[in-house]
């Protein structure tokens, strides 16, 4: 009898192990690491530049925060694989897109834990989405459940399904559901009890770590404002994380985020071995960690020119001065605005400002999102005969005294230009363009002024704006659509060269319906067709002249290693997979 | 005494409701506010920043905003930081702390150094030794700190790559693996980190205190008390240090109250370049942030303790100057 009841625990016990079964392999072609090589333990040590804030995955607002490291950036139900960029179950194992495409329903993996051992399910994911909603707490991440100005819902079908109901189909429907969830039995008490002040008042960067709870590799060890934070392996994460070969995921014990105010102690760190990885930003950088590596200081790799990186430089010109309508007319005319990107030097930008090591840009899709770039939409190269050509066919064919082309009525083709002050980068980009366009007798006053100066100018509204032209940048964009919801549609707030409200072109008109086709378009071949299509009509339109951006380097230190292959190191998809990083020496 | 008392705090009020106004004032005409960084981001929508405006009060007329802030300040409350969403004086006191390890260890170098190179120069003025010493300590006040600590990081750096360990570390505060110490082999671990910095920051003050350790020195050693000290036959070290000293470090301990508002402010940009976590790269992110509660509460809590640390001045020159007396 006694024996009976042994094996039916024992048998009890093998279901269960069974349960726990639904694992996420990690493939390996996400690493260069061979099979088998990767050993357990050791430390990451990465640094940030700013230090954190808080916490609280709610109240978080920073581009580098301790819950986004926790969860490897705020991953969730589905992540991409960086060798295809395509979407793939990831906490969920599986998903059904509904016939009219405005519902997905996911089934949860099942066997995940939190890192204090309890269950995960869909409970989880409702009350994470619930806090996010409210506007009372603020949370930044609210905007991305909305399309348009209509919210998407998630719902609970049992404790290991749930389904996303979105107004309308939408191309970034997946990244949508993402989100990484958070632990319903530590917020979901206080936030029924105490509200939105409840969970504000929570995971502060005084919390005792014992009390953070995450799904992730790693959770928080210990803080030390301005110094660092330390992370320390969920044991958890292992049970349905693991390599081809079975191990259990991380390799590493730890993993510690130094904090440096100031980017060359970050790099002194770096080439004193005490930091791990480190991400270049200027030729000079690049130049020290060449020189220590080829003295046999620092055994590290560097990898230079990776990819650009998802960021932009332009040029916008004002199209709403009522109160000057020979400029207004200037800013509103195509051939005009195809004048100037021809006067902009883009291979000059790139050796002076970025050392050379940089991308010419011609439209708004960043070159590192190569699926998406259309290298047959119009360009207008640097040719300053041309942009003189173009401007004799707008009027302006003789130059007065100073030597500056004027038209028929003596008007001189002058305007300022502006950028934000202390951007070295900005400004030099400014003053290569002034010097083009001297040369074919434009004026440019250049003068830069206030950041927030210049945020006021661009987003204030109406038939007369305050500025005539501005250099400025945008980052952000997704890979599921890479154009700008509030950039694109004549009524958005970034919609930076029209600020009217309405569309005063046609090219912008139709720019506007190809943006909400290609959003609405889940076919992804049929959405990239789409793309080409808005790049042809952004091409011919010139709304904004792109300039160039920055590459994307880094560097680590070789007592590391499990990093991509190279075909995957780029400025989206990063250097590494954290769970598949380990200690080589 | 105790009437002057009263009244030096009665003016304390008005001194310190006209900083703060100023400081509010000034920090609210700066363009734009702490959203403005988000109006740029294509992922914000410009409801939300509005919205967000209202739940911070940015919205409400600059002198309201003031005169809510002055009421919570009755309360203890410096306001909420909208970087960290938390109270001010939780956010700062830990950086307050860390400075005050860092300031605190370099006025004690300084004094500790200062009074007895200025009673050596002193004793041997317009000599080699004396211009030496001038040399170097001029030298210090005209190298920016925060300069003079980026070159001895190089040249530590420098150092650890010809021989593989540097006798300081090269920045921060504490070592890696500090949370597994003891709490004795904590704190000398932080000192020993402290030791770089604090030297660079004692280097700007020295001068000046060697300077007037020098000219007060000299200045006592001319007076008839000392001439009569020296006819009645006492030993020299008798005369310097019971007669001469005394009243030759009168001034600078009237100057300590005035260090007191240094404690909180932190060392400057040297905690920047040396990585510590000190109240100046918490104070630089809160106003390039415009993060305005913990500014104000910074410049409410340094002109607090300066307004306290004068008057505490002030009655610690009467009492060791009996020459002085307040009425």
């Amino acid at each position: 009898m006694r024996n009976a009841i042994r094996l039916v625990i024992g048998l009890s016990v093998l279901l269960t192990a069974g349960a726990l079964a639904q694992v996420f392999t990690w493939p390996a072609k996400w690493t260069t690491a061979k099979p088998g090589e990767a050993k357990p333990g050791g430390t990451l040590v990465d640094y940030t530049i700013s230090d954190f804030r808080t916490m609280n995955p709610f109240i978080t607002a920073e581009a580098d925060s301790i819950p986004d490291r926790m969860t490897m950036n705020d991953s969730g139900l589905v992540i991409r694989d960086p060798t295809t960029g395509e979407w793939i179950p990831y906490m969920a194992t599986s998903w059904e897109v509904s016939e009219d495409q405005t519902e997905i329903t996911f089934k949860i993996r099942k066997g995940m834990k939190w890192s204090d051992g309890k269950p995960i399910t869909a409970d989880d994911w409702i009350m994470t989405y619930r806090i996010h909603m409210d506007p009372d707490v603020g949370s930044n991440s609210r905007d991305s459940f909305f399309i348009g100005d209509k919210p998407v819902t998630v719902e609970k079908i049992d404790d290991y399904t749930i389904k996303f109901v979105y107004p309308k189909p939408d191309a970034e429907a997946f990244a949508i559901a993402s989100f990484s969830p958070w632990p319903a039995h530590v917020f979901g008490p206080v936030y029924e009890e105490k509200g939105a002040e409840g969970i504000k008042a929570m995971w502060g960067l005084n919390e005792d770590p014992k009390n953070i709870v995450t799904w992730g590799p790693f959770v928080v060890e210990s803080y030390r404002p301005g110094e660092r934070v330390i992370f320390k392996k969920n044991p958890y994460f292992g049970e349905w994380n693991q390599d081809e070969a079975g191990n259990p995921l991380p390799y590493l014990d730890r993993y510690q985020v130094n904090i440096y105010k100031d980017i060359n102690a970050a790099l002194a760190a770096f080439l004193t071995g005490e930091v791990d990885i480190f991400g270049p930003s200027t030729v000079e950088h690049i130049a020290q960690i060449k020189k220590a590596v080829k003295e046999g200081k620092l055994d590290a790799t560097l990898k230079v020119n990776a990819s650009p990186v998802a960021s932009s430089q332009f040029v916008v010109f004002n199209w709403n001065k009522a109160k000057d309508p020979f400029k207004e007319k200037l800013f509103r005319s195509a051939k005009f605005r195809k004048a100037m990107s021809h006067l902009i030097n883009r291979q000059a930008v790139v050796d002076v400002v970025y050392g050379g090591l940089g991308t010419p840009m011609y439209g708004s899709v960043y070159p590192v999102l190569t699926q998406w770039i259309n290298k047959d939409a119009p360009k207008y190269p640097y040719d300053p005969e041309k942009a003189a050509q173009l401007l004799a066919e707008l009027g302006f064919k003789k130059k007065d005294k100073e030597g500056y082309l004027v038209d028929a009525e003596g008007r001189r083709l002058e305007f300022n230009l502006s950028t934000n002050a202390g951007n070295n980068q900005r400004e030099q980009i400014a003053k290569l363009f002034v010097d083009e366009a001297k040369k074919v007798g434009v004026k440019i006053n250049f003068r830069p002024i206030d950041f927030n100066t210049l945020v006021g100018q661009l987003l204030a509204k109406g038939p007369d704006r305050p500025f005539d032209a501005i250099i400025i940048g945008l980052t952000g964009g997704g890979l599921d659509w890479p154009f700008g919801s509030n950039v694109v549609p004549c009524k958005g707030n970034l919609h930076l060269w029209n600020r009217s409200g309405t569309c005063l072109d046609p090219r912008e008109t139709l720019m506007e319906a190809l943006y909400y086709k290609g959003r609405t378009t889940l076919d992804f071949k049929e959405r990239v067709q789409i793309g080409y299509k808005l790049q042809e009509v952004e091409g011919d339109l010139q709304p904004i002249v792109y300039i160039a951006g920055p590459n994307y380097h880094v560097a680590w230190n070789n007592k590391l290693a499990g990093f991509h292959p190279d075909e995957i190191i780029s400025s989206i998809w990063g250097a590494y997979e954290l769970p598949l990083l380990f200690q080589a020496k | 005494m105790s009437a002057y008392l009263v009244r030096r705090l009665i003016h304390l009020v008005p001194t310190f409701l006209g900083a703060t106004f100023l400081a509010f004032f000034v920090l609210q005409i700066a363009p734009g506010d702490f959203l403005t960084q988000w109006a740029l981001d294509p992922k914000i929508r410009p409801e939300t920043i509005e919205r967000m405006r209202h739940n911070f009060g940015l919205d409400r007329p600059l002198l309201l905003q003031y005169l809510i802030w002055l009421k919570n300040l009755l309360h203890g409350d410096l306001g909420v930081s909208f970087m960290y969403q938390r109270p001010v004086l939780e956010v700062v006191w830990p950086r307050i702390e860390n400075s005050l390890i860092l300031v605190g260890l370099s006025i004690l170098f300084l004094y500790l150094i200062g009074i007895p190179i200025g009673i050596y120069q002193a004793l041997r003025p317009y000599t080699l030794p004396d211009y030496v010493i001038s040399f170097f300590a001029y030298f210090g006040l005209a190298i920016p700190n925060f300069f003079f600590m980026l070159i001895l990081i190089f040249l530590f750096v420098k150092f650890k790559f010809a021989f593989g360990w540097t006798p300081f570390p090269i920045g921060g505060m504490t070592s890696q693996g500090f949370e597994q110490l003891a709490p004795w082999r904590q704190w000398v671990d932080i000192l020993w980190h402290a030791i770089l910095p604090a030297f660079v920051v004692v280097t700007a003050d020295l001068s000046g205190l060697t300077r007037v350790m020098r000219a007060q020195v000299m200045e006592v050693l001319g007076q008839d008390y000392i001439r009569t000290a020296r006819a009645k036959g006492l030993a020299e070290r008798v005369v310097l240090y019971k007669h001469a000293l005394r009243n030759a470090v009168i001034p600078i301990l009237a100057n300590i109250g005035g260090l007191l508002p240094g404690l909180i402010g932190g060392a400057g940009l040297v905690e920047v370049v040396a990585n510590w976590p000190g109240i100046t790269p918490l104070l630089l992110d809160a106003l390039l942030q415009q993060d305005l509660y913990v500014n104000v509460g910074i410049i409410a809590l340094s002109s607090l303790l300066l307004i306290v640390g004068n008057i505490l001045g002030d009655l610690l020159l009467a009492v060791v100057d009996p020459r002085i007396r307040y009425g």
